[in-house]
């Protein structure tokens, strides 16, 4: 009981709300995070995709180190290494048991493995970049790579509602909770009461709605007189958002040597 | 010279609409001036206002007809965005108009979207006339309410429009916030000479700080008047559900001749001191039934906050409520008293330190089960709405428990808050006013020993709130105890028996109103202000102190008699 209690606080809207927003803005000191956006659009680009096309396990396991340390680099939290880590062994785990179900044998570990090491890979490069980019550094990147105004200023947007969505949400579950009756017994491993969870959890969303649909109209109005009409796609504007985006030594060193490292993989093996 | 705004003949009706909101109304503001716009609810005040900038007819297409020119431009033929940079807006719920995560961002958006390459220093200016400019790299959500508002007028001020519409400014805020925002909007309009128009539903506020005063009456402009003599018109504003200052209410139901004074100053001049009476303190008895309901025994509480540091918003608290105590909580926004409450609803478990209700601890009682002795009745209604009609709202409960006869309960209740009409409507589509009884409706049907209300009457209109105070002083015979937030001392001192005070997570004072009045470093200290017609008893030098206009009159009345002077 005492742990539930502990695992249920830990889980609290609250602690979401620092999580979600710390992972968005907190890591800015990193080497990575100084970088320009387009540096890692571009490195992205090569490690998102590319790991897809090979089949040499050395090779995979050479790039996988790689991104281990530009992950340790970009100060990921470690609430989502672990969910990542929980995926990946989940994945492998479960191919694994269906294969030995089927009258496999531990011979199929060796592609399970090489199939693991490709999705980290890929998985480690998407959360190196965009833990060290914060939604100001993305939304101005994609807007320097010619994605509309409006998309870039919907992230930004989307960040400064998360907390205040977020704290609503917790309300409307609050009133629930105050209103309603928690089921007197508990049931078999508690399923009654978490069947009575999931419900009001579910049922909080609908209120949401209407009221984001009702501050959307102050918001847009209030738009309207911030001439974001005319400004967001207006180049002179443009200019003006990114004139503090410039590839630096920095970004051209760390695409060489990235590019270094992966050519030696190749070479040696 | 041309006036700033020059409102002809405009006569507008919303698409769908049975009947216009303007109807020819004539409108000239001249350059300079601070203006308040009166009116009831749904007079078409806030629909007059966005005319100024456009967005009607520009934005909300309608029927319209006439003219409307604001600083010479014919704002039918302007876009939004272009006479923005003449009139600047800023909503009642400013929150929304805030669109970036930091404050600097936000405060230089309009400039950045206008093109203007010095947008940075434009808003760092901005803040800086506010006040906000330690906040630049803050992000939004880590200030307070007062703190947001204020953002929202830099956001607008980095424009320099010539004329800065307000839309009640005070609703939302404690009344020293009210006092610096206020500040900041004379300051705004004496250094800069720019063009003030509020909203606003405070004639107290109006008195200190407008120069013009607009009536606003079923979409017509029924006077505009210097101040002094709009609000002199006491009968005309009562019958429009306007209250003048009381200051100048008490003057008139004397029968003094005009002009009454409007500002406490002025009433202290008119008014004359007592010279030597004194009266008992008629103040009010403590219940007698010493029977604990909640107790405080010495709770801490924090909470983490998004930079993962704790903070702490109750310091070693200390209290006893009692059957009987109907309670003013009050204190600065932020002092603690929301948290406060929130630990007697289970809803939150205290850091150190017990809270128990009817004697079960809330650190071992669900908050199911708490609540069927306390309800919560949140400061903003729309967070109690949970199903989508009044109706089934207020029976929520009643039915989640099975209770019979729930519907006749529901009906009950319903004819109780004045509900019957809404019964089928949506709560989140009402009225602030619809809402907070909607709201106090759900509360009461839950049947509890204990109410606890968060701010009841913020966000209404004064006529709106006199109702809620007197729903609120029925309650009382079917509640045990109340525990009340407010910022609002005439609600409080109709309301109360037993006033708590908080300040920085801490009591500074537990007793009737009487001692909380009389001591003015304890109300300087936690930003009170007292009902006007009280400051002005005390002024004048009455030893016994008066809450309410009526008393006022009627004391004055006496103390003429046993001066044996007639003013």
């Amino acid at each position: 009981m005492e742990y539930t209690r502990r695992f249920t606080e830990k889980l609290s809207v609250e602690q979401m709300k620092i999580e979600l927003l710390h992972t968005a803005y907190g890591n800015g000191h990193t080497f990575l995070a100084k970088l320009d956006p387009r540096t890692l659009f571009l490195w992205y680009a090569f490690f998102g995709i590319v790991p897809w096309f090979l089949h040499e396990t050395r090779i995979l396991l050479g790039m996988l180190g790689f991104m281990i340390v530009t992950t340790v680099i970009a100060r990921v939290s470690p609430l989502i290494i672990f969910i990542l880590c929980l995926g990946l062994l989940g994945q492998g785990g479960y191919l694994l048991v269906i294969s030995l179900f089927f009258g496999g044998d531990f011979s199929a570990m060796l592609p399970l493995l090489k199939l693991t090491a490709k999705l980290s890979v890929i998985s480690l490069a998407s959360i190196t970049v965009f833990c060290s980019m914060n939604p100001d550094k993305l939304s101005n990147g994609l807007l320097k790579i010619g994605v509309p105004g409006q998309v870039s200023f919907s992230i930004a947007y989307g960040y400064r509602m998360l907390p205040t969505l977020l704290e609503e949400y917790h309300h409307v579950f609050q009133s629930f909770r105050l209103r309603g009756k928690a089921p007197e017994k508990r049931g078999i491993l508690y399923w009654r009461t978490i069947y009575y969870f999931i419900q009001i959890a579910m049922r909080s969303f609908y209120p949401l709605l209407l009221s984001t649909a009702k501050r959307a109209r102050t918001t847009v109005e209030a738009l309207e007189t911030k001439g974001s009409k005319y400004g967001f796609n207006h180049t002179k504007v443009k200019e003006l958002k990114l004139a503090s985006l410039r590839m630096q030594g920095m970004d051209y060193g760390f695409l060489i040597g990235s590019a270094i490292y992966v050519a030696s993989l190749f070479i040696i093996f | 010279m041309e006036p700033m705004i020059h409102v002809n003949d405009v006569t507008f009706q919303y698409p769908g609409a049975h009947h216009p909101v303007l109807q020819n109304v004539s409108l000239t503001v001249e350059k300079g001036e601070f203006l308040a716009i009166l009116g009831g609810n749904g007079s078409g005040k806030s629909t007059l206002c966005k005319l100024f900038n456009g967005l009607i007819p520009n934005y909300y297409v309608g029927d319209i007809t006439g003219e409307v020119k604001v600083n010479g431009l014919d704002t039918f033929t302007h876009s939004v965005a272009s006479l923005s940079e003449h009139v600047g807006y800023v909503y009642q719920d400013f929150e929304n108009q805030i669109v970036s995560p930091r404050v600097l961002e936000d405060a230089s958006f309009a400039p950045l979207h206008y093109g203007y390459s010095d947008y940075q220093e434009r808003a760092e200016r901005a803040l800086e006339f506010v006040g906000l400019e330690a906040y630049s790299h803050s992000f939004v959500w880590q200030l307070s309410g007062g703190q947001k508002h204020l953002l929202a007028l830099a956001s607008v001020l980095s424009l320099q429009p010539e004329v800065i519409v307000i839309d009640e400014p005070v609703a939302q805020l404690d009344p020293q916030h009210a006092n610096d925002i206020y500040h900041i909007l004379r300051k705004i309009h004496d250094q800069w000479e720019k063009t003030i128009i509020v909203i606003e539903h405070h004639t107290e506020f109006v008195a200190q700080y407008a120069d013009q005063v607009v009536l606003l009456e079923d979409g017509q402009v029924s006077f505009k008047k210097p101040v002094t003599d709009a609000l002199n018109q006491v009968g005309t504003l009562l019958k429009h559900q306007i209250y003048p200052p009381q200051v100048t209410q008490a003057a008139a139901q004397l029968g003094f001749d005009a002009p009454l004074p409007i500002t406490l100053a002025e009433g202290e001049s008119v008014f004359r001191p007592s010279l030597h009476t004194t009266f008992d303190d008629s103040s009010i008895e403590m219940p007698m039934n010493k029977e604990p309901l909640i107790q405080f025994q010495n709770v801490n509480f924090s909470y983490q906050t998004i930079t993962r540091k704790k903070k702490q918003v109750l310091y070693d608290v200390h209290l006893q409520i009692y059957k009987g105590d109907y309670v003013a909580l009050v204190g600065n926004n932020g002092a603690g008293k929301s948290s406060l409450m929130r630990l007697v609803t289970g809803l939150h478990k205290p850091g150190s330190g017990e809270v128990s209700v009817n004697g079960y601890n809330v650190e071992h009682t669900s908050p199911e089960h708490l609540a069927e002795m306390v309800t919560y009745i949140h400061q903003n209604p729309e967070q109690m709405f949970i199903d989508d009609s009044v109706e089934k709202d207020v029976g929520f409960y009643m039915r989640a428990r099975k209770i019979e006869n729930d519907q006749e309960l529901v009906n009950r209740l319903l004819d109780q808050f004045e509900l019957q009409d809404l019964a089928d409507r949506d709560s989140r589509l009402l009225s602030g006013g619809q809402q907070r009884k909607t709201s106090l409706a759900i509360g009461v049907g839950m049947d509890p020993a204990i109410m606890l209300l968060d701010e009841p009457t913020a966000n209404l209109d004064i006529a709106t709130r006199k109702h809620i105070t007197r729903l609120l002083d029925q309650l009382k015979e079917q509640l045990s105890s109340v525990i009340m937030a407010t910022h609002d001392m005439q609600l409080a001192t109709a309301f109360a028996n037993r006033f708590i005070v908080m300040n920085q997570g801490e009591v500074i004072y537990d007793g009737d109103r009487a001692g909380l009045f009389q001591n003015p470093v304890l109300m300087q200290k936690a930003g009170l202000v007292p009902p006007q017609i009280y400051s002005l008893s005390h002024q004048l030098g009455w030893t016994s102190p008066v809450y309410t206009v009526e008393d006022f009159v009627a004391m004055y009345r006496k103390k003429e008699g046993a001066d044996g002077v007639y003013a």
